[in-house]
């Protein structure tokens, strides 16, 4: 491949691809059959960033990105996981040698279940802060606490997990990552009824949980460089599709818009002040559109975007705003709720979840202050805590 | 540099740049606060001249245009103020010796140093483009006094001013229509790069005023107002640069996002001036800083053409809301 031109090589691997997957792939059925992940894993095109002998093939972003483009085109799940494959990435990364041939390829194919025990009670916006303790015991750490919003955990084998190892080091340098096994006496499992009134995520009790040696990521107070490095897949993967509402949005052309249907349904289209909000607000999110556009662009030209920090912060608003002005919209309707008021339901049901964007995966606050200081290089404000021993830690 | 002719055919002298080119440019004049008939003479004027397309009289004023020594102004009822036709245009008569203009305009931008104007009036077949020599015989110019001290605004009177009709090779209303797309883009390019440089100003100034022993930026007060000012900026840039794009092109969805660009651009500007005014504090409310100058330009950008609210509504009409 080295020896032809860029473009000859982005043929070739083009053409590859398109004959694997008519060979392969089954066509228009949308579920992917039995085993279809461990076939594109087994072809070399879930991970081709990655080196060969961990079923790569050390391709470039701009070749891999040819690989994905053409899997998008036919449906086909399963490529491009070197850049959305959070578990497998970070322990490729990080991991050692006994857990990642254990466990790496098992990811790719899909037959691991995996959860984040990241959150606790007490250590939210602030996670370094948390107070969950994995203490070394010969060959394996024991460890106890309480961690909160985790999806799947019910279903999990493994969580990653950021645990107390040095109550005496200042609070990012006592911190360990594991890969806790999830299936063992130690852990219990308890969902959480959420705001909406869905139980997505749950509350995880660890009591006494065994978790071996070799499956320690890094060292044992490098725990918070390897969250990091798992953050950052997981930004880039959340980036790439970003979770909306339950009900369609954000796509389709601005006559389909969803509030333009409900407003024109309710009669609003007629009013010259909702037209105004309705406006605003259709206006946001093509905004949104034509800023992950210009986000890309820039990423394809190897800049790395302030684009791409705004997202969240942009959907935040989007998400806000929708829900205020469906319910401007609907009235006194609004009063009414469950299956008989869709159109109710639909509008408080947004407006309560419109949080989980707000508030989950960073709040918004958290979110300025990155943007302020990694892309406006304001300075960080006076961390009172940084430098002093954990156990010294005020807490509420 | 020739961008007095970025807007002119390269036939008669010009560098004949697309909406594109024009918008980036505009970013820059809006960055530096750029003062004098840019926008209105060798956008606004330049553009109807090209959409009325009088082979004579383009040959002849557009080159003048286009090499800085000729400076035109456009007048039509109401357009700095809406762009629509909404108020009474002055009206046109055909008599032995010519053209014959009556009534009165407002709000013309830059007319005090144009030396000629472009007159929308009203005949009996509808409205046409007039061309009237600044010099002429019964036009008197008012100028007005200004928030904004770099625009100049004019009230023209006309009592049965001469004047030339501009032949033209579509409809009058459409030419005007084609030129204010332009200039929309143009002023949205403007309101995008004023307000990208405002908020470069004050984050500076953010990370060098020490109060309470700490630079005013490490504040969480000022450093969320900055990011949400961010947000505002790449937004702006964004749609003003997407106006452009399908512009240049000719697409079909050109209308809705100038109309998009236009409110969102006038609506940033404002919005981000205004902050950085509070985000400088006492300094700014004096003159000597420069942050009154970007707010009183924003203040004035938002009238201009359509203002933000009259463009939201376009938007829903363009895509059939």
């Amino acid at each position: 491949m080295t020896s032809q031109t860029p473009r000859g090589s982005q043929e070739a691997l083009r053409d590859e691809v398109r004959a694997w997957l008519h060979a392969n792939w089954p066509g228009r059925d949308p579920e992917a059959p039995h085993g279809w992940l461990a076939k594109v894993v087994e072809g070399r095109w879930a991970v081709p960033r990655w080196p060969a002998v961990w079923m790569g093939r050390d391709l470039d972003d701009e070749h891999a990105r040819i690989v994905e483009s053409e899997f998008a085109a036919v449906g086909a799940p399963g490529a491009g996981q070197d850049r959305t494959n959070l578990w497998a990435n970070t322990l490729l990364a990080r991991g050692t040698d006994a857990l990642k041939e254990k466990l790496v390829l098992p990811l790719l194919r899909g037959e691991v279940g995996m959860c984040l025990l990241y959150s606790e009670p007490g250590a939210g916006s602030d996670l370094a802060s948390v107070r969950t303790r994995a203490d070394r015991q010969g060959d394996h750490f024991r460890v106890n606490g309480q961690k909160v919003w985790t999806s799947f955990a019910a279903t999990a084998d493994y969580g990653m997990l950021i645990a107390r190892t040095d109550w005496d080091a200042p609070k990012h340098k006592g911190i360990g990552f594991f890969f806790l096994p999830m299936k063992q006496p130690g852990v219990q499992v308890r969902p959480l009824r959420q705001i909406t009134g869905e139980s997505q995520f749950n509350e995880v009790f660890l009591t006494d949980a065994v978790c071996p040696q070799e499956n320690l990521l890094g060292e044992a107070t490098d725990g918070w460089g390897v969250l990091q490095t798992a953050l950052a897949y997981e930004r880039s993967a959340m980036g790439e599709a970003a979770r909306g509402p339950r009900r369609g949005m954000g796509q389709s052309a601005p006559a389909d818009d969803p509030l333009i249907a409900l407003a024109r349904e309710a009669g609003a289209m007629e009013d010259p002040v909702l037209r105004q909000e309705i406006a605003k607000v259709v206006i946001l999110k093509r905004l949104n559109a034509l800023n992950a556009t210009r986000a890309k662009a820039d990423m394809r030209q190897g800049s790395s975007s302030s684009l791409m920090s705004l997202g969240k912060l942009a959907m935040s608003r989007i998400l806000h705003e929708e829900a205020r002005v469906r319910t401007l919209i609907l009235g006194a309707e609004s009063l009414l709720d469950g299956p008989d008021h869709p159109r109710a339901d639909d509008t408080n049901f947004l407006t309560l979840n419109a949080y989980f964007t707000s508030i989950g995966g960073g709040t918004d606050q958290i979110q300025r202050n990155i943007i302020g200081e990694r892309v406006l290089g304001l300075p960080k404000e006076p961390e009172i805590d940084r430098d002093v021993p954990f156990r010294a830690v005020r807490t509420s | 540099m020739g961008v007095l002719g970025v807007a002119v055919p390269e036939r008669f002298g010009g560098i004949g740049g697309d909406a594109v080119l024009i918008e980036a440019l505009m970013e820059e004049v809006g960055a530096a606060l750029v003062c004098g008939p840019f926008l209105s003479s060798a956008v606004f004027a330049a553009a109807l001249l090209e959409n009325l397309g009088d082979a004579e009289i383009s040959a002849k004023l557009l080159p003048q245009m286009a090499a800085g020594s000729l400076i035109a102004a456009v007048a039509v009822q109401d357009a700095a103020a809406a762009g629509t036709q909404s108020g009474v245009a002055p009206k046109a008569r055909q008599e032995a010796s010519g053209w014959r203009i009556e009534g009165e305009v407002a709000y013309v931008i830059h007319a005090d140093a144009a030396h000629i104007l472009l007159v929308a009036a009203e005949t009996t077949e509808g409205l046409r483009v007039f061309l009237v020599e600044g010099n002429a015989h019964g036009l008197a110019r008012s100028p007005l006094s200004t928030f904004d001290k770099t625009l100049r605004l004019s009230r023209l009177r006309f009592d049965a001013t001469p004047a030339r009709r501009i032949e033209a090779r579509r409809e009058a209303t459409e030419a005007l229509a084609n030129a204010l797309d332009l200039v929309r883009v143009a002023l949205a390019g403007e309101q995008a790069g004023g307000a990208r440089r405002v908020l470069d100003i004050t984050v500076d100034y953010a990370k060098s005023r020490i109060q309470f022993g700490r630079p005013i930026g490490s504040f969480q007060a000022i450093k969320h107002m900055a990011a949400d000012l961010l947000l505002e900026v790449e937004s702006a840039t964004s749609a003003a640069r997407e106006a452009a794009r399908l512009l240049s092109m000719g697409s079909a969805s050109a209308g809705a996002a100038v109309s998009l660009a236009a409110s969102v651009c006038g609506d940033a500007f404002v919005k981000v001036t205004a902050d950085a005014i509070q985000m400088h504090g006492g300094i700014a409310f004096t003159w000597d800083h420069d942050a009154h100058l970007y707010l009183r330009r924003a203040r004035a950008d938002a009238q201009l053409f359509g203002t933000p609210a009259f463009h939201r509504e376009q938007y829903l009409r363009a895509v059939g809301a």
